[in-house]
């Protein structure tokens, strides 16, 4: 006997999570882009989508964020820190690659110190994933050692039902089994039989890939440039990638009086490294690209022993050029063997 | 022989010749529905390129790479006529030698491809002729046009409202865009900072409406900044918008021909002048 969250119970869900002070927020079809929007009624949700065009990261770490305002007179200097409006949410539907992405990003955020931003957001959401019974193409979470019901980030995680009539409920965190308990009654305790998940087949080998990256002979390596002359250098893959959270600050405003924000980055951009004497040590797109493929599968995994991806492929699938994450360690795999 | 085989051969007879140092093409893509820009140094490379409905990609941006041409050597490339327009943009604009440019051009009709006579900018004056006068645009973009046309300017303010929230200042427009080739774009000017980078409601119009003048009278509508942007921002309608524009007030069509003044950059006495009240 396992809990089943029927699909014809959703509404009465958010009726519950709303009363209790909670906003609901899914995958959303809208003005010709899906992504994770609040939503009033369980109709306005998008389940059947394979993974939204936008990623989980903006509800933790949006594109632009007011930190605080700034007016300096002759005497003093008075500022206004802007904070995360306090709301309980709930995360309903997303997919494993996304919440998985949330946890990889923790460590990032709270190895110096606590962001403040992405903290109290984080403690504030409840992630309830579905496991994925379809991929497309570019999906790659297995190649990321992940799996379409990964349940890394995530508080509850669904397995939808072989018949599509709910899902199968694994509670995994307290802070899940809370936001369960809101619902009670509305769960049913019966025998299920679980849909197929999702056939994702490996496409690279990441231990492999690994030991090439860390070899610093292949820094220098001629690859680089041949896998990235295609590269336009814009921020798609960047702002698409779940996982990638570079930044900037930015005033807005003048000497006197302003706001400070903070806002997106990308190391695809020339301008990310630019010095203020006009010497940019990464002048290249190769270098560009190197220093992401780096970051993601030899840094980051060096310092907080995991890799900065998640395989939802949104770098290869929204390419203008058709370059991404994919063919780049699918190449090296090659190179190795 | 296909125009596929025929292509491939062409390219393969360039490089082996050395007529060319390289030739910009397509090749096959991550599925078998994408094609993606191939660069094709030798024979053996040229064997690899594709040409079919699928080649969308304007690949003329690549021309403008820092030093490719620096070395007076010629280059060969893949263009629809909307790239051939981008190269006699930029051969106009000083940021090309059109001699240096070999072109492999094709066209396409209702999905079927074929090959354009000529391999120099200057040959294809009668086709830019015929494409100016012909301008028709895709029934799915016309009825969009005129949707927006009908709309009161409240309506037609939010609808772009609506379209330009979904801006994250990616770029993709810019960087995919031949036109956009500065070194240094006016957002990315920090001393001062003349537009906002933050992606808000103000930073996305500024940079949406910073595009649209800097492309007016030199926009080809290639529609590579529509394919591109990953939040699908009907970007087409404003490069066409604005070059209708420019077609009704100059008779001006961009990429006429390597001589053509920029319509924002040049003056002429008898323009209208209209709007000086």
């Amino acid at each position: 006997m396992t809990k089943i969250l029927l699909r014809d119970k959703l509404d009465d869900c958010l009726t519950r999570w709303h009363a209790a002070g909670f906003d609901v927020v899914g995958p959303v079809r809208k003005n010709n882009i899906s992504q994770y929007a609040t939503v009033e009624k369980a109709d306005e949700l998008d389940l059947g989508t394979i993974l939204p065009d936008r990623t989980l990261k903006d509800l933790f770490f949006p594109q632009t964020e007011p930190m605080f305002s700034y007016r300096i007179s002759k005497q003093k200097i008075d500022t206004e820190e802007y904070l995360p409006p306090g709301r309980q949410r709930i995360i309903f539907g997303a997919r494993p690659c996304d919440a998985s992405a949330m946890a990889i990003d923790d460590p990032l955020f709270g190895w110096d110190y606590q962001d403040t931003y992405w903290f109290k957001r984080r403690n504030e959401t409840v992630i309830v994933t579905i496991a994925c019974t379809a991929a497309d193409e570019f999906c790659m979470c297995t190649s990321l050692k992940l799996a379409p019901d990964s349940t890394q980030g995530s508080d509850i995680l669904l397995r939808p039902l072989g018949d599509n009539r709910g899902w199968q409920v694994e509670e995994l965190t307290d802070r899940g089994r809370e936001a369960f308990s809101r619902i009670e009654g509305l769960l049913e305790e019966s025998p299920a039989q679980t849909a197929a998940l999702a056939d994702v087949p490996v496409k690279f080998d990441l231990d492999i890939c690994r030991e090439w990256l860390q070899n610093p002979e292949n820094f220098e390596s001629h690859f680089w440039k041949e896998i990235s002359m295609r590269c336009i250098g814009c921020g798609t893959c960047t702002f698409l990638c779940p996982t990638c959270h570079c930044f900037d600050f930015q005033d807005e405003g003048d000497t006197y009086t302003g706001i400070r924000r903070k806002n997106w980055d990308s190391c695809s951009f020339a301008l990310f490294t630019m010095h203020t004497s006009g010497h940019n040590p990464r002048s290249t797109q190769s270098a560009r690209w190197r220093q992401r493929i780096m970051h993601k599968f030899n840094y980051f995994p060096g310092k907080f022993n995991m890799n900065s991806c998640s395989g939802c492929g949104r770098c290869t699938r929204e390419c203008p050029v058709d370059m991404g994450i994919t063919e780049t360690l699918q190449e090296i795999t090659k190179l190795s063997q | 022989m296909s125009i596929q085989e025929q292509y491939r051969k062409k390219a393969a007879e360039l490089l082996s010749s050395g007529e060319v140092k390289l030739v910009i093409g397509y090749g096959a893509g991550s599925t078998p529905e994408r094609r993606r820009a191939l660069f094709a140094r030798t024979a053996d490379d040229a064997a690899l390129l594709h040409v079919d409905a699928s080649c969308d990609a304007n690949l003329s941006g690549y021309l403008v790479t820092e030093g490719l041409l620096s070395d007076k050597k010629k280059i060969g490339i893949f263009l629809r006529p909307e790239g051939i327009r981008s190269v006699n943009i930029l051969a106009a604009e000083s940021q090309l030698d059109p001699d240096q440019i070999v072109i492999l051009g094709f066209t396409e009709e209702n999905g079927t491809i074929s090959a354009l006579q000529g391999t120099h900018a200057s040959d294809f004056a009668a086709l830019m002729t015929a494409l100016k006068e012909n301008r028709t645009p895709s029934e799915k973009e016309q009825a969009l046009v005129e949707k927006i046309e009908a709309m009161t300017p409240q309506e037609r303010f939010a609808f772009w409202q609506a379209e330009f929230a979904k801006c994250i200042k990616c770029y993709a427009c810019r960087q995919v865009c031949p036109m956009c080739y500065c070194k240094r774009c006016i957002v990315d000017n920090n001393q001062p900072q003349w537009v906002h980078t933050s992606s808000h409601t103000l930073g996305n119009f500024e940079w949406n409406l910073v595009r649209a003048f800097h492309l007016s009278g030199r926009c080809v509508e290639c529609g590579g900044c529509d394919r591109a942007c990953p939040v699908n921002i009907p970007l087409r309608l404003i490069n066409r918008r604005m070059a209708n524009e420019v077609l009704d007030a100059f008779d001006h069509f961009s990429g006429m021909d390597q001589n053509q003044e920029p319509v924002l950059a040049s003056f002429k006495k008898d323009d209208p002048e209209t709007f000086i009240l």
